[in-house]
C-alpha cells in the first residue's frame, strides 16, 4: 500500500497526464478531427476569398461562352420539352471557399468552409468551373473534406462522350487520373471528353470531367487512357456543392410522349 | 517575462508543470492547424512539410525511447484524425520517437541545427517509407504506382521538412531547456 502511494505521488501527474493525452488523441481520431477542423475554419476566417469576387474575374471570352451554352441549353430544353421529357429541375448548390488542402501527402483531399450548417452532407457532390472535382467524405458544422477524384482510392464510372466507351476512372496524382475501359478495343481518340456515366452510383451521370490525353490499348488486363482533369484541382479556390441527386446531368425521361393538338407549350421567349 | 514567470512559479508550485504543459500542447496544436495550410514558400509540387514529424524529432531528440514512442502515438493518431485512420499514421511516427530517441544525439553529433535538420531528413523518408509499405500490405493499388509515388513525396517531404525542422525544434527547445534548468533548480 505504501509502495503505491510512493509510486503515485512521483508518477502520479504524468500518468494523468498521458492518460488525458492519450484519450483526446484517440477522440480526436474518432471524431475524425472535428473539432480541429472546427478551430481552423474559425482561424482562417479573415483569409478566405469571396466567391463573389472571383466570379467578377471570369473573362469575357468565358462569359461569352457561357451565354452561348445557356442559349442552346434553353434551347435544348424546348426540344426535350416538345418530345415530352421533362425538363430537368435545376437544384440550387452551395458555394463554398477552398480553406485547406488535405493533411498528408498520400490524401487528395481539400477542406471547405461550408459544413451541415449550409446543408452539405457526406455524398453530396462538389463541383467547379471546369467540371467534377470529387464528393464530401466528412462533414462538420462548418467545414467538409472533399474526396477529390485525382485521390487513388475514389473510383467513378465514366463514359467516352463521342463513342459511349464505358469504363472507370480511378486517381492518379495531381490533376491527372487513369480511365480502365470495358472494352477490349475501345474507340477513343487523344482529345476526347470525358464525362460521368450512368452506371456511376456515386455521381449522377453526364458531369463532365476531362479530356483523353494519351491512349494505351496494349495494357493488360485492360486498355487504358491517360485523363487530364478539366476541373483546376490543384490551384482551386472555390468550390460549388449539389446534393447527389440524379437530375443533376441529364434530364430524365418519366413518362411517354403524347404529343396532342392543343397541348403543346406555348413558346417561351428564350433568354 | 522571464522574471514574471519564475515569479510565479515561486509563488504556486503547481503552475509550473501546468505552463510547461499549456506551452507544449499549443505547440502541437499549432502544427496540427498548419499541416492543411499551404503557404507560399512552404509548398513543392503541392507538398508540404510534415510539420507532426518535426515535432515528434524534436521532442524525442533528448529524451527516452518510451517517451519518444508515446509521443509518436498520440500524435499519430492526431493525424489519423485529420485525413483518413487507415493506413494509419501512428505506426510510423511511433517508430521515429523510438529511433531518434535511441540516436543519442548529444553522445555523437554535435547540437546544431544542421544535424537536427539531417535527422529530420532521413526520418521524413522513413515515414513515408512505413506509409508506402502500409498502402502496400492493403492492396487496392498497384504496387508500382505506389512506389514510384513514394519517391516523390519522400524526396520533397524530407527537403521541405528539413528545412523548416529549426522553427519548430528551435522555440521548443529552448523552452523545454528552460524548464529543465529550473526545475532542476
Amino acid at each position: 500500500m505504501y509502495a503505491l502511494r510512493r509510486w503515485w505521488e512521483r508518477y502520479g501527474i504524468q500518468t494523468a497526464l498521458v492518460t488525458a493525452a492519450l484519450s483526446t488523441a484517440l477522440f480526436v481520431r474518432q471524431t475524425q478531427g472535428g473539432m480541429l477542423l472546427e478551430t481552423y475554419q474559425l482561424i482562417t476566417r479573415p483569409f478566405q476569398g469571396n466567391p463573389a469576387q472571383q466570379d467578377r474575374l471570369a473573362t469575357a471570352q468565358a462569359q461569352e461562352l457561357q451565354q452561348r451554352l445557356i442559349e442552346l441549353e434553353s434551347r435544348n430544353q424546348r426540344l426535350e420539352e416538345l418530345l415530352g421529357f421533362v425538363s430537368a429541375k435545376k437544384t440550387k448548390g452551395v458555394t463554398a471557399p477552398v480553406i485547406g488542402r488535405s493533411a498528408d501527402h498520400w490524401w487528395q483531399q481539400v477542406i471547405l468552409g461550408r459544413g451541415n450548417q449550409d446543408g452539405i452532407q457526406v455524398g453530396s457532390i462538389v463541383l467547379s468551373p471546369g467540371g467534377l472535382v470529387g464528393r464530401i467524405s466528412n462533414v462538420t458544422a462548418h467545414t467538409s473534406q472533399v474526396l477529390l477524384l485525382s485521390d487513388p482510392s475514389s473510383r467513378v464510372g465514366v463514359t467516352i462522350s463521342r463513342s459511349r466507351f464505358m469504363g472507370f476512372l480511378r486517381g492518379k496524382a495531381a490533376n491527372r487520373a487513369v480511365m480502365e475501359f470495358f472494352e477490349k478495343v475501345p474507340d477513343v481518340r487523344r482529345g476526347d471528353v470525358v464525362s460521368t456515366s450512368s452506371f456511376s452510383q456515386l455521381f449522377p451521370a453526364g458531369i463532365p470531367i476531362g479530356r483523353i490525353e494519351s491512349v494505351d490499348l496494349n495494357k493488360s488486363p485492360a486498355p487504358e487512357a491517360v485523363i487530364e482533369l478539366t476541373a483546376p484541382i490543384n490551384y482551386l479556390e472555390w468550390a460549388t456543392v449539389y446534393p447527389n441527386s440524379a437530375n443533376l446531368g441529364e434530364p430524365q425521361l418519366i413518362s411517354p410522349p403524347v404529343p396532342t393538338a392543343d397541348e403543346t407549350p406555348a413558346p417561351k421567349a428564350t433568354p | 517575462m522571464n522574471m514574471a514567470l519564475e515569479d510565479l512559479f515561486d509563488r504556486h508550485p503547481i503552475s509550473r508543470p501546468l505552463v510547461n504543459w499549456g506551452v507544449t500542447v499549443i505547440s502541437v496544436l499549432l502544427c496540427l492547424l498548419v499541416l492543411p495550410m499551404r503557404l507560399p514558400g512552404m509548398e513543392l509540387a503541392g507538398i508540404g512539410p510534415n510539420w507532426l514529424l518535426i515535432w515528434v524529432v524534436a521532442w524525442s531528440i533528448k529524451r527516452t525511447m518510451f517517451q519518444g514512442a508515446l509521443a509518436g502515438l498520440i500524435l499519430g493518431l492526431l493525424q489519423d484524425g485529420m485525413t483518413s485512420p487507415s493506413p494509419t499514421h501512428a505506426l510510423s511516427l511511433t517508430l521515429i520517437g523510438v529511433l531518434t530517441a535511441r540516436l543519442q544525439k548529444q553522445r555523437y553529433i554535435e547540437e546544431d541545427f544542421i544535424s537536427v535538420a539531417l535527422i529530420v531528413f532521413g526520418m521524413a523518408v522513413l515515414a513515408e517509407t512505413v506509409t508506402a509499405i502500409q498502402f502496400s500490405l492493403q492492396g487496392g493499388r498497384s504496387l508500382m504506382e505506389i512506389w514510384t509515388y513514394h519517391q516523390f513525396v519522400a524526396l520533397s517531404s524530407a527537403i521541405l521538412s528539413s528545412l523548416w525542422a529549426p522553427v519548430v525544434y528551435f522555440p521548443l527547445n529552448r523552452w523545454w531547456e528552460r524548464m529543465g534548468l529550473i526545475e532542476q533548480v
